[in-house]
């Protein structure tokens, strides 16, 4: 048995399994001491080969397929998908489907920025605002569960339309849980701007400059926290975005602290859309009736998911299953961008660089 | 009969097994007590016991390439260095078994041995893990010993002794040490922190970079008994701290007491911080430990002298 | 820079009950719209089959013994089902539905798991499963 130490370094190996990652994912760091001298990192293995499904079975059945690509996400992969599928089709859905349709999205972004508040501060060490950041997330699972009947993977897309109606008891629980959350975001806020001792672990770690994102194609937070202003919500408006926009929140340190202030700040932004879009909610029907054999065609769909943008390729050939579905998901963009930072840095700054960039393994691999 | 009562003190009350039931429920205490203050239920109050019964039956896993006899041996003394130190100090708040003059020294010492032996069973393996998790172990005990040291050592000039029960016989008398030395009270027990490597001072063990750190490669008794001893390290401690500090610890339901409440402004801190990444708390020690209680020296010798 | 900025809210828990949900001694209640197991009403049923074709996992069989007199025969493997609810969106004559107030449906072993239901109510023509949790399987 050989051991990796040549001269003063060694590889220290996270991943595939390794307390700080929460899905499989090879990682090699080789230090010095402390510092990280280089790092190589190898995916695929929650690969479930999704894209290859998706063609053995019809138009229906792949909603929950991709929907089940990833927990966290589970409604963005459903909607890019129905949103293509539909436009394929040359389908025009009702305003309330879309509105229905970002409201959950919305409820989505905010469980998964709150998600990740508690899996980096527990990646820092910082127990307490994960248990507190977790215990607060509980109010928009419990907004979810009332609308959709279920915590994980809401299946609320159905193809042409929605499963479920918003109704005004409905609407008066979201504003509730909406306040709350609302004061809760801002005691975070607060606490991840001015806490010293998580400021030491973040102020000025894993800087990365707006030319090195644009160069190595980070999307999403990652990408805003450096200075990049990529949104599709704005850049290229989806569902009910273009009649409730949203602003782009940008921070130009691209350091680990300019990462949480970043997805505080969207949360603020989901906050204010909510209340606009359930008190101004437009009628219309909730499903549209679609053929069961899709035209034949090509079409792309993109839409904001939590992490940056998602990308659907969907090819018919007139049948009633797809010819070729292919999926690219923002983590794939960003995770370079660890690799490149994670060097020069102290071992204990890797996962907290790893946690920045809001890793999905699952969404990577398919 | 003499060397039968030793032995059952030494094996039973207040050493030995009752210490280790104490080590297990303190620990249990401090996980409650942390659970308490993030809102969260927390473990049963058998939950430390059971874990060590549940390591006991496993299989020892003994990895390639490691020097077995050292392996093996290194929880062992660890666990007997921290149960020896115990011999000096007034537990349950009843007078230590034995004493004699200098013993803070020596229990200090031991106290150490525990966190050298857990140093060097990291360094034993070929594990990356175990030996980043014993160079930070090994730094960190480095770091924090000096000031620890010497604030334990403030009440000792205070007493005019450098017996450990005449101290706490010093302190019992009404005289509140934390309130006429409040910076060595202070660096006294964040150095404990230190010592048992609670957050934020947890990156030796820190789970989410290191996996357990040294003990990564250890798995049924090994790791059983470095779990008591870190129980035992913290009982003791806290026994110093409260002994020395808080106006002694007279009779056993003072000494529950004051430790008890020790615990609540220890766990308190464990939830505000973060973990502290092992140059950082180099530079806490030695910048602001050192400093602090370096100046609560100085201001003993004035206050001496006058 | 403040340090120990989450103090207000360990204090204020210091003396609150903890939120945990002590399951199982407290259960919540299922929430309204719960999509649990699938129930079927077999009168208003034409045998078209769009909830089988429709099911990303398989789990409904429509078995067609009599086209003219209506008979049909539909399988619900309750085990392979993810509770989507996709089968009610397609069923064009709305007989099925899903039950809203029963989640905790997992067993010890499959037994209980095949559901088969006629649709003249007479016997189908291969038995439930037994019923799991301490009855006997039938061979």
């Amino acid at each position: 048995m050989t051991t990796n130490t040549t001269s003063e370094r060694f590889t220290v190996p996270i991943g595939p399994q390794h307390p700080a990652l929460k899905e499989p994912g090879a990682f090699r760091f080789n230090v010095d001491g402390e510092i990280v001298t280089s790092a190589t990192v190898r995916l695929g293995y929650a690969h479930r080969g999704i894209e290859k499904l998706a063609e053995n079975q019809n138009w229906v059945q792949n909603i929950y397929l991709f929907e089940r690509t990833c927990g966290i996400c589970s409604h963005t992969h459903a909607t890019t998908y129905c949103l293509g599928v539909e436009k394929l089709a040359g389908v025009e859905v009702s305003p309330r489907v879309s509105a229905i349709r970002t409201l959950v999205a919305e409820l989505e972004r905010i469980h998964s920025h709150l998600l990740w508040l508690g899996v980096s501060a527990h990646e820092a060490g910082f127990d307490t605002l994960f248990m507190f950041g977790w215990r607060d997330r509980e109010t928009v699972m419990d907004l979810l569960e009332m609308i959709s009947g279920n915590r994980v993977n809401y299946s609320v897309n159905i193809l042409g339309g929605v499963k479920v109606d918003v109704t005004p008891e409905i609407v008066e629980q979201i504003l509730a849980g909406v306040d709350l959350l609302e004061e809760r975001t801002k005691h975070y806020l607060d606490v991840v701007s001015t806490d010293a001792g998580f400021l030491q672990r973040t102020r000025g770690v894993g800087v990365m400059t707006r030319e090195q994102a644009e160069a190595l194609g980070a999307v999403g937070p990652t990408a805003r926290a450096s200075g990049v202003a990529r949104d599709l919500r704005v850049d290229a408006p989806y569902l009910s975005y273009s009649d409730f926009p949203v602003q782009m929140i940008l921070d130009d340190r691209g350091d680990l602290e300019a990462r949480f202030v970043v997805r505080l700040r969207e949360l603020f932004e989901s906050y204010r859309l909510l209340r606009e879009l359930v008190t101004h909610m437009p009628e219309g029907e909730l499903a549209t009736r679609m053929p069961r054999r899709i035209k034949a065609g090509e079409t792309v769909s993109r839409l904001e998911a939590p992490r940056g943008d998602v990308f659907y390729f969907i090819q018919s050939n007139g049948s009633d299953k797809p010819a070729r579905v292919h999926v690219r998901t923002p983590t794939v963009c960003n995770m370079t961008s660890v690799v490149k930072l994670a060097l020069g840095h102290q071992l204990a700054d890797v996962p907290l660089i790893l946690a920045g960039i809001d890793p999905c393994f699952s969404c990577n691999d398919r | 009969m003499n060397t039968v009562t030793t032995i059952a003190a030494l094996l039973l009350f207040p050493s030995g097994l009752i210490l280790l039931l104490s080590g297990l429920a303190f620990e249990w205490a401090d996980r409650k007590l942390l659970a308490q203050y993030q809102n969260r239920l927390g473990p049963r109050w058998f939950q430390p016991l059971a874990d060590v019964v549940k390591l006991l039956a496993k299989e020892e896993v003994v990895p390639e390439g490691v020097n077995r006899t050292l392996f093996i041996a290194l929880p062992i003394a660890g666990l007997a260095g921290a149960l020896t130190a115990a011999l000096y100090t007034p537990l349950f708040g009843l007078q230590p078994a034995y004493s004699f003059r200098g013993d803070l020294i020596v229990t200090l010492y031991l106290l150490s041995l525990l966190t050298l032996c857990m140093g060097l069973a990291g360094s034993n393996t070929l594990d990356r893990f175990s030996l980043v998790g014993a160079t930070r172990t090994l730094t960190q005990l480095f770091s924090y010993e000096a000031p620890f040291m010497l604030a334990l050592l403030g009440p000792a000039v205070a007493a005019g002794s450098w017996q450990i029960s005449e101290i706490a016989d010093y302190s019992s008398a009404g005289r509140y040490l934390l309130l006429t030395q409040p910076l060595g009270f202070l660096v006294a027990i964040v150095g404990l922190m230190g010592k048992l490597e609670l957050p934020p001072f947890d990156a030796p063990e820190a789970e989410t970079e290191i996996v357990a750190g040294a003990r990564t490669e250890y798995s049924g008794r090994g790791l059983a008994l470095f779990r008591l001893g870190k129980g035992v390290e913290l009982v003791v401690g806290l026994t110093l701290v409260a002994a020395f500090y808080m106006g002694g610890v007279a009779n056993p339901l003072l000494w529950l007491v004051k430790t008890l409440i020790l615990l609540l402004v220890m766990v308190a801190l464990q939830a505000l911080f973060t973990r502290l990444r092992i140059d950082q708390t180099v530079g806490l020690w030695w910048r602001y430990g050192a400093l602090l209680v370096l100046v609560q020296w100085l201001i003993m010798v004035l206050v001496g002298l006058l | 820079m403040k340090p120990g900025t989450m103090l207000k809210d360990i204090a204020r828990s210091l003396v609150r009950k903890p939120v945990t949900e002590r399951y199982p001694f407290e259960r919540r209640p299922a929430p309204d719209r719960l999509r649990g197991q699938l129930i079927w009403n077999p009168d208003p049923c034409t045998g078209c089959g769009l909830c089988a074709l429709d099911c990303p996992a398989d789990a409904i069989e429509v078995l067609v013994i009599d086209k003219k007199a209506k008979i049909f025969e539909i399988t619900y493997h309750l085990d392979r089902c993810t509770f989507c609810g996709q089968c009610v969106e397609s069923c064009r004559q709305g007989c099925l539905e899903m039950q809203d107030d029963q989640w905790e449906l997992a067993a010890l072993d499959r037994g209980g798991f095949l559901i088969m239901r006629r649709k003249d109510g007479a016997a189908p023509a291969k038995q439930d499963s037994p019923p799991a949790n301490g009855d006997e399987q039938a061979a």
